[in-house]
């Protein structure tokens, strides 16, 4: 269908007129002919309080009310509400009070970052009024159709049990006060940022604008390693509505950023290094016409031939991605304690196995975006989610060559970081394009262009090799990890020290051997993600505990209670801790999960195989939930 | 992203019909519930689309409303999935799709999505045309010949004709589908994905059975799977083991253990097969004790 497109190649497209009833008043405008509704409601009537999240119905958070009925307003034509009536989350709310649902939220604690709430809310809002008395079953299924990445899904149905029971009068109005408390320390205290996150007040930096902006659209790499010979923007730059371009070549200070190590251009100076690498952007009076101007612009590459295995990059003859990293090793971090080969020799047993772990997107809920705009002193000032934000500032500074206190950044509120938004990977080219067209820009990513651009969670290679005493004490622990760092090193460094320093785990060993190596390849970029490489390191650790117990004829807890660092302990780089509270988290974690002690995996000792799913009395919960097919609200 | 010179809303079939034929196809859609166009036209899929029309047909009369003719329901092309949980006429005569609507996406896009959106998109994991297959429906196309409304009308098995691709010309619109009440049927359908809501089948399946009360006889079974291979499929191997039979427990395991050569899916197929046994299974005796028969299954011993 790819000719299709080349039918309209302006991005000026025909508009229609629109009437509506939306949140009780009646609108009319004329809008582009292709506006989806969550489009004519936040870009025309700038109500932004239901967010769009993915664009493709998956998320929910855009839902709105069509004649009282629930619907994804990404998946709507703006024709679909015409003479229609339609409900925004702003609608909740108009008695300027929070409604029972929404104070609910707020005291139940079930907002985070707050991008995903606008379509909670809505939907819970949905279900109690054609299902006053739902189960909690009913709850869970009433909101499937929403997405939340950083709540926990447990505090919106507690919100909404709670809302529930306030409204059908089994709890009292005072349930939904704060808790009175003399400290916040074990108590239940509300978020001051709750009541602007539950009514969708809350603004994010797609939902900014100002007077006489501009929007930025970027055209990206479609291949993973290739010289730039030349870039011709001459056909963005002639179409109507294009107000600019830029590339490399417009950056006027040092063209590097990253948060450890500066090895990114803010778009690709003479080379792409991985697929969605920004090459040149463009910026123009729609968000369409910026976005076909980007198609536009032609890049003649040189094909060259990648390396995508760290373990191929390491190789001599692999292609060098970075002209200071020899081998392509980003980062290679080393703990050496005591005589590991000796402890091995000396060792009951010696369990060795290989660990992989797979790259993993944050998929935070709200894409990337972010506003930027020069002041009347010429101070360039970007709003944006950003996780790191003065030291944006500090790299900004040296990129646009500007004094610090020229340079302004400004967090606006984050839908979601884990680390994914401690990368400066965009808010440069919204300063250079302010900076060159003297207007405010703004740039929205979509979903599937963070998806294929920002960085991700290191996959790493982990061969372990642990020795043991019989009676089940760690002698020797030696992991040697390698992780894929994509194409630049962004948070590598600090995440192959991480996973190196919490690797081997809480335990007391008294000989451990970490490699800890991130390799630059042309993949996309790897970069922090909540728990910064000690999440991979660790998965291997236990699981290793695990089969080690298994082969000694131990039950893993006790295996683990056996050499878990106590008071007094040092880490094993060192550090002198004076409390260690691991054990007693271990015996309060196997009371509360109801651990039955025994040997895993015992077909190894030849013994039958356990028999956990056919235990009558076994704790199983069903991982589905059922179709309530003839439940009250169905019937209703 | 989608784009596109006009957006019509048409107020008759004719109409719909007439912008249709004249614009010879190519560069013309039209659009129901929406919930699968959208999403297509988005990088990574089939990218940037640019129309020059679109035909917004859910709200034509000819499409809509659900009546009851000589034992065959008539449900129009447009009607929303979510009918087929709220409407009583549905509930009664449709007792699969009512199940299958439960398990369909999710609240939101029940209420956009059409039962004919989703049978034009002819996935091979649509969820609708397991349930569809039970009911024997026949699929009404429409056209206009010198002006004139011309149908014709087709078995599911004859309108799918693989994945994306059905028998429905550029110059037709689905306008109804006619179908078996199956009212009195006990019915289960059984779905697994990544997830409950929003997802894409891995492995469904419907069940339909109705019992011969003086004789305590299976006296009609009816079965089918999706997402399994190209296009769902009624299993009339086991379909036909079962009926004049009495219900019990190792019954219901041997017709389950025929299911399992079916399985003809590019991807996970040993995952697939043990899944599907599993459920014919349990759909079996979900749909038994739902037409008032209770069974027991037969115990499993885990390997």
């Amino acid at each position: 269908m790819t000719d299709l497109s080349e039918l309209n190649q302006t991005g000026i497209h025909h508009t229609v007129d629109i009437s509506a009833i939306v949140n009780g008043r009646k609108v009319s405008r004329r809008v582009p002919v292709h506006y989806r509704v969550i489009d004519f409601v936040r870009e025309e009537l700038k109500l932004t309080g239901n967010k769009e999240g993915c664009g493709a119905g998956e998320c929910g958070t855009c839902s709105m009310f069509v004649d009282g009925e629930l619907m994804k307003s990404c998946l709507l034509p703006v024709q679909k509400i015409n003479g229609r009536s339609l409900e925004t989350v702003e609608s909740l709310d108009q008695q300027g009070t929070m409604s029972i649902l929404q104070q609910a939220f707020h005291k139940a604690g079930s907002s985070q970052c707050g991008y995903c709430i606008p379509g909670m809310v809505m939907a819970a809002t949905s279900l109690l009024r054609s299902n006053p008395e739902p189960t909690i079953d009913q709850i869970k299924e009433g909101l499937g159709g929403n997405i939340c990445r950083c709540t926990g899904y447990q505090k919106i149905l507690d919100a909404v049990e709670l809302a529930r029971d306030v409204i059908n009068g089994k709890s009292d109005l005072s349930a939904l006060e704060e808790e009175k408390a003399e400290s916040f320390i074990g108590h239940k205290t509300r978020r001051l940022d709750t009541p602007g996150k539950v009514t969708g007040a809350i603004k994010y930096a797609a939902d900014m604008w100002m007077p006489n902006m501009l929007h930025m659209a970027v055209h990206r790499s479609p291949h993973p390693y290739a010289r730039i010979i030349k870039i011709d923007a001459s056909a963005a730059l002639a179409m109507e509505g294009v107000e600019g371009v830029i590339t490399a070549d417009d950056v006027p200070g040092i063209d590097n950023f990253g948060v450890f190590i500066e090895d990114q251009p803010v778009m690709a100076r003479g080379v792409v290094r991985y697929v969605g690498e920004a090459v040149a952007a463009v910026s123009a009076e729609t968000e369409e016409i910026a976005h076909e101007a980007a198609k536009k612009i032609v890049v003649h590459y040189e094909i060259l031939d990648g390396v995508f295995d760290p373990f191929e990059a390491m190789r001599d003859s692999a292609p060098q991605l970075h002209d200071f990293a020899k081998n392509n090793i980003c980062k290679h971090t080393k703990i050496r304690k005591g005589d590991v080969e000796a402890a091995l020799l000396k060792a009951d047993l010696v369990v060795k196995e290989t660990y992989k772990t797979a790259a993993v997107e944050h998929a935070y809920l709200e894409p990337e975006a972010g506003l930027a705009h020069v002041e009347a002193d010429g101070t360039v000032t970007v709003i944006s989610p950003s996780q790191n934000l003065t030291h944006h500032r500090h790299m900004l500074a040296k990129i646009i060559a500007k004094p610090i206190h020229k340079v302004r950044m400004i967090m606006s509120t984050v839908g979601g970081g884990f680390g994914g938004k401690e990368d400066m990977i965009y808010q440069g080219m919204l300063a250079l394009m302010t900076m060159k067209t003297r207007r405010p820009v703004r740039y929205v990513f979509t979903r599937e262009e963070s998806f294929v651009t920002t960085a991700k969670r290191h996959p790493f290679t982990i061969d372990y090799t642990m020795g043991l005493s019989a009676d089940g004490k760690i002698l020797a622990s030696k992991l040697e990890m390698v992780a894929d760092g994509g194409a630049y090193a962004m948070s590598s460094p600090g995440v192959m020290n991480k996973a190196a320093i919490l690797g081997p785990g809480p335990y007391s060993i008294p000989n451990v051997w970490v490699d800890s190596i991130a390799v630059y390849t042309n993949n996309t970029p790897r970069g922090a993600f909540r728990s910064f490489g000690a999440f991979q390191s660790e998965f291997a650790t236990e699981s290793h505990l695990d089969l080690c117990a298994s082969r000694l004829g131990m039950d893993p807890v006790q295996l683990r209670l056996k050499n878990l660092m106590t008071d007094g302990a040092q880490t094993h780089t060192g550090q002198q801790l004076d409390q260690v509270l691991a054990t007693r988290c271990v015996e309060e974690l196997i009371r509360a999960a109801g651990w039955s002690p025994g040997v895993p995996n015992r077909q190894s000792h030849n013994k039958p195989a356990r028999n956990d799913l056919g235990q009558p009395s076994g704790v199983r919960v069903s991982c589905t939930l059922g179709a309530n097919l003839d439940s009250p609200r169905d019937a209703a | 992203m989608l784009t596109y010179n006009s957006y019509l809303t048409p107020r008759s079939l004719p109409e719909a019909l007439n912008v249709l034929i004249s614009a010879k196809g190519s560069v013309v859609r039209l659009i129901a519930g929406g919930t699968d166009i959208l999403p297509w036209a988005r990088q990574g899929r089939a990218g940037d689309v640019h129309l020059d029309t679109l035909i917004d047909i859910s709200s034509l009369s000819e499409l809509r409303g659900v009546t009851l003719r000589d034992g065959r329901l008539q449900v129009g092309a447009a009607t929303p999935i979510a009918d087929f949980i709220r409407n009583p006429l549905l509930r009664e005569h449709a007792p699969v799709l009512s199940r299958c609507a439960v398990w369909f996406a999710d609240d939101q896009i029940r209420a956009q999505a059409t039962i004919g959106g989703n049978l034009v998109n002819a996935s091979p994991a649509g969820d609708s045309q397991p349930a569809l297959l039970l009911h024997d429906c026949r699929a009404t196309l429409s056209t206009l010949q010198n002006q004139k409304l011309v149908e014709r009308q087709m078995p599911l098995s004859e309108f799918i004709l693989g994945p994306s691709k059905t028998a429905c010309q550029p110059n037709e619109v689905l306008v109804k589908i006619e179908m078996d009440s199956l009212k009195g049927y006990g019915c289960a359908f059984e779905k697994v994905g990544h997830r409950r809501s929003l997802v894409i089948s891995t492995v469904c399946l419907a069940v339909a059975v109705k019992i011969n009360w003086s004789s305590k006889k299976i006296e009609d079974f009816r079965l089918a799977i999706g997402a399994v291979g190209p296009v769902p499929t009624r299993i009339t191997e086991i379909e036909k083991f079962l009926v004049g039979k009495a219900p019990n427990g190792k019954l219901l395991r041997d017709a389950a253990q025929m299911v399992a050569d079916y399985v003809r899916s590019r991807s996970r197929q040993e995952y697939r097969r043990e899944v599907l046994v599993n459920f014919v299974e349990r759909g079996a005796v979900e749909a038994l004790s739902r037409a008032g028969v209770s069974i027991e299954r037969v115990a499993k011993e885990l390997s």
